[in-house]
């Protein structure tokens, strides 16, 4: 069954370039992107263990009798079938449910606030509450549309740093584009992470697919980041450390998030990785 | 540490995983408490705000308070916590029904805040419901935080509402009658167990800190047969008034969604409103137990046309609130409705009958109480223990039951949805477990598709396609476009037999020319209970599902019917 990823449509000029990063995003994978124009400035996404308000700002209402032709028009010019989402049940009268059964969400890095507030390093709360919860793995897009050529996963040996390897595994099959894999070493021995590679059976895939595995021994993080590729997707995992990982999205993600303007492909805690 | 790495997931414990139901007890003890407190501050902030008020209330201005607090209610809900109007009830039902009882963290707190500023400030609604709300949040979001299932997190909800309403009325039996019968419509054992426990802890926490006092006191009632029998009267009414208050309600809602005003604007009108009505008649304000109170003690001294006017206004003031954006439930205006429809009908037939000694003018308001009740929720057993406990009236019992029911029948046979369910009923939300709805809803299109049919191309000859026939256990065949693999349309074996015994067609017809292409297709997306209409309409026992002119794979009734029985055996298991 075809790949589906969910869009909320903006119709203004930051909602245009967001859209064409989801348009260009499913041309690579061969996903069919379902978009969602908004009626309401809110709606009910239900996960499997959490239901989650999004609050939308009043930007997403604005010119509704042009936002179907707008969105339309980007999709067409992309050469992708169009096909928007209607929402089937109500939790309220003015409170629609949107199911959570797609492969993919498109978001920018905040859903809840004015575009103009949005800044490098600012990833909304419900954001963050989406990508907790969500069983798909979340697209971040870029300020603005940019193309990706390779593929960089950030790898630092948690379970959702596996997954997000695996996820890169199979981008790289369905587009064909090098993958590179980024790891700081940090306190952990560079062995460590060899072992979950050979723990996980990826020792085989990481041989095929990756093009070269980035070692980062020293110096600062942040620094270390100059390194990737500003035309990568990257992917990573989120919420992967420590007692507290539910409630914030891990010090290495929010660094990164905050340090690099590449489209984010970011795999929570619920991912279930499918073939 | 691994006791802290562990302690979110209490269903991996071994002491636990011996019996569930062990669980759910301890966490049903948690849940009740919680909604117990969140409760008893509701009811606490109710006292303080309508003692801090009441100097003002003999102010002639004092009518534009009800509307202040409905308009600050409204905006709250609107702007702060970014929730609809309403008491919340329908939505937890819905939830129950549909998404496992999932709900939003911010509702166990929002109408709350959201009800005491609208009763509080005077207008006509209750703050049962919004505790329900609250109760039935602080259960789903404590099932969540625990990472329980959706069986376990439906009884927690559950658990939250029995606790709410065993503490602010101090009645567990009716809470928990309430949460079975009203917000789960389902009497297992399973769930049984636990919200009886959670409403213990709702009530006994109630007690701890109001101590254990009845709502309601009363005189010793004297029923005989003749009271027994006037009681048929007074269903009667009661079930008109429920039908009567449901109906203006709803209308209300309508008249005030007409207006292009902000809602906070037409909550104040209406609470405006309310408070005119209350200048004259102070019975219709805020939630109404002093008056209820009197009325049970046979100290309410109005003459038959003053109750009755109470009665309408009662009515009135409830649908000016509720209907144009204030914040609260119905449960209270029911109570003193109902009481105030008693007291009418007492009075009436003192006026008929005078040389008869009927019972206590009390016993009629409380049975009136249990008549509106059950017939608003079209829920007799609450109605009957809800009254029964916060009277204390066990006398009262057999006239109780009557009353009840009746009411309830009636209602029912005019508006076959109780207001709770009525808007849910509307929309196809009401999915009841193990009911063929609720079946259909749990299962998908794609998870029931059958993806080994073997497609084949519009230009190929009848001769291949034979070929292929023989090596295909299916009788459906799909035919796409040779160029973009767009689904173009079907083959059915029944449709194509003469050609198959006619080897002269073999190498002349291609399948372009005898396919079907006028067929009905099936979305990935598209609710079961659709598909099934569609089938029985067109008399079908398969279709295609297509998702952007890509055939995906076949649906048949066959599968939907095996995977029905499935899921029905999952949902009716205990």
């Amino acid at each position: 069954m075809e790949a589906q990823l969910f869009h909320i449509f903006r119709n203004n000029p930051f909602g245009r370039e967001t859209l064409l990063q989801s348009i260009y995003f499913c041309k690579k994978m061969g996903a069919s992107p379902v978009v969602y124009i908004p009626k309401f400035t809110k709606f009910l996404m239900y996960f499997e263990n959490d239901v989650v308000q999004i609050d939308l700002d009043s930007s997403y209402l604005s010119s509704p009798d042009t936002a179907i032709s707008h969105a339309t028009e980007l999709l067409e010019e992309g050469g992708l079938s169009v096909r928007f989402f209607e929402p089937k049940h109500y939790t309220a009268t003015t409170l629609p449910d949107i199911h959570t059964n797609f492969d993919y969400m498109a978001c920018p890095r905040s859903i809840s606030d004015l575009s103009t507030k949005i800044g490098l390093g600012y990833i909304g709360p419900k954001v963050r509450r989406i990508v907790n919860s969500a069983r798909f793995p979340v697209l971040i897009t870029s300020p603005v549309y940019k193309e990706w050529d390779r593929i960089a996963v950030f790898f630092g040996g948690s379970a959702n740093a596996v997954n997000a390897l695996k996820l890169g595994f199979r981008i790289s099959r369905e587009t064909g584009l090098p993958l590179d894999v980024f790891t700081y070493v940090g306190k952990v021995s560079l062995e460590s992470y060899e072992q979950v590679i050979k723990d996980e059976n990826l020792k085989k895939e990481m041989d095929y697919f990756v093009n070269k595995w980035h070692i980062f021994e020293k110096g600062i993080f942040e620094e270390n980041l100059y390194e990737v590729p500003h035309t990568a997707l990257v992917i990573l995992g989120a919420y992967g450390h420590g007692l507290i990982k539910n409630f914030v999205f891990g010090s290495k993600m929010e660094k990164i998030q905050s340090t690099i303007s590449n489209n984010l492909l970011i795999v929570g805690p619920n991912y279930v990785a499918t073939s | 540490m691994r006791i802290f790495k562990s302690w979110r997931y209490p269903a991996s414990w071994k002491f636990f995983r011996l019996d569930d139901r062990l669980l759910l007890m301890l966490m049903a003890v948690i849940v009740g408490l919680c909604s117990g407190l969140a409760a008893l501050a509701l009811n606490r902030s109710l006292i303080a705000m309508f003692n801090w008020l009441h100097k003002y209330h003999h102010i002639w201005w004092a009518f534009v308070l009800p509307g202040i607090g409905a308009a600050l209610s409204s905006l709250f809900l609107e702007k702060v916590v970014v929730e609809g109007a309403g008491h919340g009830v329908p939505e937890v039902i819905y939830s129950v029904s549909r998404y496992g009882g999932l709900l939003r963290f911010r509702s166990s707190y929002s109408r709350l805040i959201s009800s005491c500023l609208t009763i509080g400030s005077g207008g006509s609604a209750g703050p049962e419901a919004p505790v329900v709300m609250s109760g039935a949040a602080i259960g789903s979001n404590i099932a969540k935080y625990f990472s329980l299932n959706d069986r376990q997190r439906v009884t927690l909800v559950g658990c939250g509402a029995a606790g709410a309403i065993s503490s602010i009325f101090n009645a567990p039996i009716a809470g928990m009658v309430f949460s079975i019968e009203v917000i789960l419509g389902e009497w297992k054992s399973v769930n049984i167990v636990p919200i009886a426990i959670a409403a213990v802890a709702g009530t006994e926490i109630s007690r701890i800190l109001q101590g254990n006092q009845i709502v309601f006191s009363h005189l010793q009632f004297n029923i005989d047969l003749l009271d027994i029998f006037a009681c048929l009267g007074l269903a009667i009414l009661t079930a008109v008034a429920s039908i009567v208050l449901t109906r203006m309600l709803r209308s209300m809602y309508g008249i005030s969604h007409k207006i292009s005003a902000p809602i906070w604007v037409r909550a104040a009108v209406g609470g405006c409103a309310v408070g005119i009505i209350g200048l004259f008649l102070p019975v219709v304000l805020g939630e109404g137990y002093h008056a209820v109170q009197a009325m049970i003690g046979g100290t309410f001294s109005q003459g038959l046309a003053l109750v009755a006017i109470a009665t309408l206004a009662k009515v009135v003031a409830t649908a000016l609130t509720l209907g144009w954006g204030g914040s609260g439930g119905i449960f209270a205006p029911c109570l003193v409705i109902g009481s105030l429809a008693g007291l009418t009908y007492h009075h009436c037939l003192i006026l008929l009958w005078p040389s008869i000694s009927w019972v206590n003018e009390g016993c009629f308001a409380l049975l009136g109480m249990a008549g509106l009740i059950s017939g608003m929720l079209q829920a007799p057993l609450t109605g009957i223990f809800l009254i029964v406990e916060i009277t204390g009236g066990y006398e009262v019992i057999l006239p109780l039951i009557i009353v009840s029911a009746i009411s309830t029948s009636l209602c029912h046979y005019i508006e076959p949805a109780s207001f709770y369910l009525k808007e849910l009923v509307e929309r196809g939300h009401l999915l009841r477990p193990g009911t063929d709805a609720r079946v259909l809803s749990d299962l998908n299109v794609r998870e029931i598709i059958e993806e080994d049919c073997i497609t084949v191309k519009q230009n190929m000859l009848l001769r291949d396609f034979i070929n292929i026939i023989k090596i295909s256990p299916r009788n459906y065949f799909p035919v796409e476009d040779e160029k973009t693999n767009n689904f173009l349309g079907i083959i059915h074996l029944d449709d194509i037999r003469a050609y198959l015994f006619n080897p002269d067609m073999y190498d002349a017809v291609v399948l372009g020319q005898i396919m079907d292409t006028k067929v009905d297709v099936v979305h990935p997306d598209d609710d079961l209970s659709e598909v099934l209409r569609k089938m029985d309409a067109h008399q079908l026992f398969s279709m295609p599902v297509v998702s952007n002119n890509k055939f995906l794979g076949l649906i048949s009734k066959a599968t939907i019917l095996d995977q029905y029985r499935k899921e029905l055996v999952v949902q009716t298991s205990q």
